[in-house]
């Protein structure tokens, strides 16, 4: 496994990280309010669960 | 030339005063030389003659200096200046070279009107007292110096001169200077000033080569004859101060290529800076003033990290980094992995002691900062690949040092008094044992209104957590969890945050629970809160803590009865369950199959439907279906008789058919496939099963249900119920008539968020521990959740990286 911030190889003390600079780094991440997943309006649609009646009555022929 | 001067009575009573002022020194030899016992002192004595040699290479008029220790334990310095004037000195009647062995404060460097052609611009001179103090303290010194063409040569002892500078032979072309002395020493002498004559090699090297680095292109050679294997030792430096500075960090590991050079002059200031920064922690940064360094920095350092901290406090703000990782850094953060070599040449300097560890000269600092902004401004512009990696690195030493201390504060937050007056409005369990209680993480306000109403209040708590939209270039909706809202989480769990500072043991819940809506949204939030739970508490997750809920996503209703169902698998099975009720299907020997028989007939079905969907869409599913029943789909069969093969399948497709569009017939193709065909009022009808998907894997999964499809469906058969009945041909066919019966009679809801449902609701299916489902998350479930996490991140934030990167010297306060 990586490190998620710098790609080095994981430690097992500071595991998913290298060391504890890049746990740090990650933290601070979260406290600060950093981490933002984007998404867009084509994406949601895409992924937007069908119908259940439909669904189930269109599948069989 | 002189020592026959007729002014020998002058002479004398000027040497009387003379020995007065060296006699000073031997009393007091500290406050000229530094400690006479920890060796300082000692080797002060060789550097003070050094510094002369080397003032001369400032002066542009030697490029050479040697030191020897000979066997003796006295020490030899010899350069190629200009030679120390040996003619007779005006005011005092006796050489110059004289004067200046045996009188404190005299020689050239005094000068600095630049009126006099010999006054040195610039001069280190360790202690501004010169050659005469090391004169002083020797037992004796022997003066060399070739001049005009000549050598001439005078001895000292004890500070006093008894052999007057004399011409020795011819040296044509030659020139320089040769001080060789033996140090004055306890051992030899009670009256002696230095404990011991142990010149250490070591000392002698670094400091001979950080002048070497200070005054490029200087040779040094340093000898030492005291071992049987003498040691000898070159420095020579060509690149000055970015060569010192390459030199201090040659076994780390550096962050950009080469160090960043700015040299220039200020106002008759000469400043030297050389900046490099390396992975480590450490800040190494040397300021020399006139080749003298300074412990502890003064107005030179100032000045540079002046500069320094507003140039790159600038790049990270026009650059947006600062802005994205919102984060302001100090000037340490900004030397934190530095290593740096200042030198200045400063006419006349001021220090705040006599040790020169602290350079007091304000007009040196506005000196080095306004070079320092204008350089390093310009190489920034000039190379903003480097430029982001240096801010990049200075950014996470502030991110780090923040995380710190936010975790340290966060940590000190005593809980039980806290969590009731957060702003995140948790909402807590009566009991205080973390095994009993449950901690659920409620996606939106409402859901969270809902959970906290419809809980089981002694051991169940709730946070309602908003994953917060932002707007950011309106056609998308990012999300993220703020820092409040991580911050209230990390309070409510009681463990604190940080390497240093979680304690699972504290943990006040032992089932944390993580509930958000079935959608896209839902989903974000939720690998954002794995995501966080992987990288800053794994040991929750290890230990088994962490869950995901199962709220349904269907609500059914049949008359009184009231069923949800959390997916779309489950809703179907719950369709065929009601639909196998009160059906029997009689197969064509006779049989007739009911109840849980009928259910796994219908199970296989799916299986067999599953199959069918696998295939490629233009394969129509109906005649896949019935050349299965027909055995055509089993390898080898159709290579061994495709005519018959396809005879069976026509024969099939006509059965099915209604009456009076029967008369399939079927022939093989070219590609050893089957074609089938059939007249419809007038207009053929074909359809091909080619050669590739007969042999395809998908055809082989398929063939493998032959014997059971044979079975129940060979001779077509009847499902039956009280009222009627209905012929089936096929899997499909028995699927959509079970199905469409069991839809019969229901009403369905499905929930488009937790928020829909009213807290009995909520209750029933997700929070009651007799009802709900649990998923406990696992450690490698987690993994793949921070690698979607990275991916989503990583998609917009890499061409964003790039981007700043094309415009990071036109675009300010980049909207991020």
């Amino acid at each position: 496994m990586s490190c998620p911030i710098c790609g080095k190889t994981s430690v097992e003390k500071y595991r998913p990280f290298c060391s504890k600079r890049c746990a740090d780094i990650d933290l601070a991440r979260w406290l600060n309010g950093s981490y933002v997943i984007p998404g867009d309006l084509a994406e949601e649609e895409e992924r937007a669960p069908e119908g259940p009646l439909g669904g189930a009555s269109d599948r069989p022929h | 030339m002189t020592e026959n001067s007729p002014k020998k009575s002058e002479y004398g009573a000027e040497s009387i005063k003379v020995l007065k002022g060296l006699e000073a020194v031997r009393k007091r030899p500290g406050m000229y030389i530094g400690d006479t016992d920890d060796g300082s002192g000692l080797h002060h004595m060789v550097y003070e003659v050094v510094d002369n040699g080397i003032d001369e290479a400032l002066a542009g008029y030697a490029n050479y200096v040697s030191v020897k220790i000979h066997a003796d334990s006295s020490v030899s310095v010899r350069d190629n200046g200009r030679g120390i004037p040996v003619d007779m000195h005006p005011e005092e009647g006796v050489s110059a070279a004289e004067v200046i062995m045996t009188q404190l404060h005299a020689g050239g460097k005094f000068n600095n009107t630049d009126e006099g052609g010999n006054a040195y611009k610039v001069s280190g001179g360790l202690h501004g007292v010169g050659v005469s103090v090391v004169n002083a303290l020797s037992d004796w010194l022997e003066l060399k110096v070739w001049r005009n063409d000549k050598v001439y040569f005078a001895r000292f002892e004890k500070g006093e001169c008894v052999e007057h500078v004399r011409e020795i032979g011819d040296a044509p072309g030659e020139k320089g200077t040769e001080v060789r002395f033996m140090a004055s020493a306890k051992t030899t002498d009670p009256e002696g000033t230095f404990s011991n004559l142990d010149y250490s090699f070591k000392t002698l090297e670094t400091r001979l080569r950080e002048l070497a680095f200070l005054n490029s292109g200087v040779r040094i050679l340093l000898e030492d004859e005291r071992p049987a294997e003498p040691l000898h030792v070159e420095l020579h430096y060509d690149g000055g101060v970015k060569e010192f500075v390459k030199y201090l960090d040659r076994s780390k590991s550096a962050l950009i290529p080469e160090p960043i050079y700015m040299v220039g002059e200020v106002r008759g200031i000469g400043v030297e800076v050389a900046l490099w920064w390396n992975d480590g922690y450490h800040e190494t940064v040397l300021p020399f003033t006139n080749n003298i360094p300074q412990r502890d920095g003064g107005t030179h350092l100032a000045g540079l990290r002046g500069a320094l901290t507003r140039t790159l406090t600038k790049y990270a703000q026009d650059s947006g980094i600062a802005k994205k990782e919102k984060i302001d850094f100090t000037g340490d953060d900004a030397r934190e992995g530095l290593t740096c070599v200042l030198s200045v040449k400063v006419p006349d300097p001021k220090f705040s002691s006599q040790t020169k560890d602290k350079l007091v000269s304000s007009e040196v600092r506005p000196a080095v900062e306004n070079l320092v902004n204008e350089k390093l401004g310009e190489w920034f512009e000039e190379h903003p690949g480097e430029a982001r990696q240096i801010v990049g690195k200075i950014v996470e030493a502030a991110l780090a040092r923040e995380a710190a201390r936010k975790a340290r504060e966060l940590t000190r937050r005593k809980t039980a008094m806290d969590v009731a007056s957060l702003p995140g409005k948790l909402a807590d369990c009566q009991s205080k044992d973390p095994a009993d209680s449950e901690l659920f993480l409620v996606e939106g306000d409402s859901a969270g209104g809902s959970a906290k109403q419809g809980r089981e209040r002694k051991n169940q708590a709730v946070l309602p957590l908003r994953g917060k939209i932002l707007n950011v270039e309106r056609a998308r909706f990012d999300r993220m969890l703020s820092s409040e809202q991580i911050g209230t989480l990390i309070t409510a769990l009681g463990t604190g945050i940080g390497r240093d500072e979680f304690n699972i043991d504290k943990l006040r819940y032992h089932k944390i629970i993580i509930m958000t809506d079935a959608d896209v949204d839902g989903a974000h939030i939720r690998t954002l809160l794995l995501t966080f739970f992987f990288r800053q508490m794994p040991s929750l997750i290890e230990h088994g803590y962490l869950y995901i809920a199962q709220p349904p996503l269907y609500k059914v209703t049949r008359g009184k009865s009231e069923v949800y169902l959390k997916d779309q698998a489950a809703f179907e099975e719950f369709l065929i369950h009601q639909g196998i009720e009160g059906a029997r299907l009689r197969l064509g020997d006779g049989q007739e199959i009911i109840g849980a028989d009928l259910e796994r007939v219908v199970e296989e079905a799916r299986m067999i439907r599953r199959i069918l969907q696998a295939f490629p869409t233009h394969y129509p599913q109906s005649i896949l279906e019935q050349a299965a029943i027909a055995g055509a789909l089993v390898p080898g069969r159709v290579d061994a008789d495709a005519q018959g093969v396809a005879n069976a399948v026509a024969e099939r497709l006509d059965l099915v058919a209604l009456e009076y569009e029967r008369g399939w017939s079927g022939r093989p193709t070219q590609d050893h496939g089957l074609r089938f065909a059939r007249m419809v009022r007038g207009v053929e009808e074909h359809r091909t099963l080619d050669g590739t998907v007969l042999r395809s894997g998908e055809a082989r999964r398929l063939a493998q249900h032959t014997t059971l499809l044979q079975e129940v469906y060979g001779t077509p058969a009847k499902l039956i119920r009280k009222d009627r009945e209905q012929l089936i041909y096929g899997p499909l066919a028995l699927l959509q008539a079970i199905l469409s019966e069991g839809e019969k009679g229901l009403t369905l809801q499905r929930y488009k968020g937790l928020g829909e449902m009213n807290p009995e609701q909520l209750w029933e299916t997700t929070l009651d521990p007799s009802a709900r489902t649990l998923l406990q998350v696992k450690i490698d479930d987690v993994a793949e959740a921070d690698d979607i996490f990275t991916k989503l991140m990583g998609d917009v934030v890499e061409p964003r990286r790039e981007f700043i990167q094309q415009n990071a010297l036109s675009v300010e306060n980049l909207d991020f």
